[in-house]
């Protein structure tokens, strides 16, 4: 029994995550949050994406695949956020399997994780699911964990 | 007696719930428990993953919202076969693609109106209800890849994801 106990601790402390890993979870998870807010709670649609624009960092770019040309610089993705917001507001995102790997230096990392959007039907109530595969790279300045960029996986190609 | 008996039978009774609940040897029982806890934990996390199916491409055979199990050992000792349901991971198991394997490495697949092609050669598809005339030009798969695809024909091409994947991506065999 000591020797579970043990090993279980010791297999804990070795899969701990660094600070830098909890920092850029937690900061995911905010983005997911706001997202998922959207304006329900008073917030107008600008102040909202100005919100969301800033886990982005000003060159960001977002490649989204299968044909979608890139989306570069923070301010175009707000712009299409503040002009997407009536249509997302019906989405629920959620993020799973985030995996991150601090780049020797520790001012990057490479994220892994899976985006699902959830969308229930107001009719029948059912949920639907459209789940996808991104690569992010995050950058840190002044403290700060951004996204500069966000890339589509093709699971299947 | 009768003093003796009323006096006595709370305790007997308690006696019963205990036994009831930790039986004869409580020691015993809870080394029991923690076993079958270890057991459950360890295969309902790394042999037998429960998932629930969302979505309709693999209708008719799944249909959305049922419970199944993903048998991460199933490809310990043999390869995937095709027709065989599996499990894709996306970026990790917590969130998968089920998809039935319709192509095996190194063979040529093409779909043309609807019907699938090994080599040239239609596949035969007994669980496919519907189809809509759906065009994929003939891809070669090499020695780490399976084509998957779900069992929903009936809808758009463009709203159905299947294609390419890697070995490494199939985490098991749906079964049940």
């Amino acid at each position: 029994m000591a020797v579970a106990v043990l090993a279980a601790a010791v297999v804990a402390w070795r899969s701990r995550a660094s600070p830098d890993e909890r920092a850029i979870t937690a900061r995911l998870e905010a983005l997911r949050m706001d997202v998922n807010a959207s304006t329900r709670d008073g917030v107008g649609t600008a102040a909202r994406a100005t919100e969301i624009g800033s886990y982005f960092t000003e060159d960001a770019v977002v490649e989204l695949g299968r044909g979608s040309p890139p989306i570069s610089g923070r301010d175009t993705l707000m712009g299409m956020v503040a002009r997407l917001q009536p249509r997302t507001a019906a989405f629920r995102l959620d993020l799973d399997d985030v995996s991150v790997e601090v780049v020797p230096g520790g001012e990057a990392a490479d994220v892994l994780l899976t985006a699902s959007f959830v969308r229930r039907s107001i009719s029948t109530g059912e949920e639907s699911l459209d789940a996808h595969e991104y690569a992010l790279v995050m950058t840190r300045a002044g403290g700060v964990w951004r996204i500069a960029r966000i890339t589509a996986i093709d699971t299947l190609r | 007696m009768s003093i003796e008996h009323s006096s006595v039978e709370p305790d007997s009774q308690a006696n019963l719930t205990r036994r009831l609940v930790f039986g004869r040897h409580p020691r015993r029982t809870a080394v029991r428990v923690l076993v079958l806890a270890t057991l459950s934990f360890v295969i309902f996390r790394w042999a037998l993953i429960p998932i629930r199916t969302e979505g309709i491409s693999m209708e008719p055979t799944y249909r959305s919202g049922s419970l199944k199990f993903v048998n991460r050992l199933a490809y310990q000792r043999r390869k995937p076969e095709r027709g065989d349901i599996v499990a894709i991971k996306l970026a990790g198991p917590h969130v998968l693609y089920v998809k039935r394997i319709i192509g095996l490495p190194g063979e040529r697949i093409s779909i043309a109106q609807g019907q699938v092609y090994i080599n040239g050669a239609p596949l035969e598809e007994p669980y496919v209800r519907n189809r809509r005339p759906w065009d994929v030009a003939e891809v070669t798969l090499t020695a780490r890849e399976y084509f998957v695809i779900g069992d929903n024909r009936g809808m758009r091409a463009a709203d159905h994801d299947f294609g390419r994947a890697d070995v490494s991506r199939i985490l098991g065999k749906v079964i049940f």
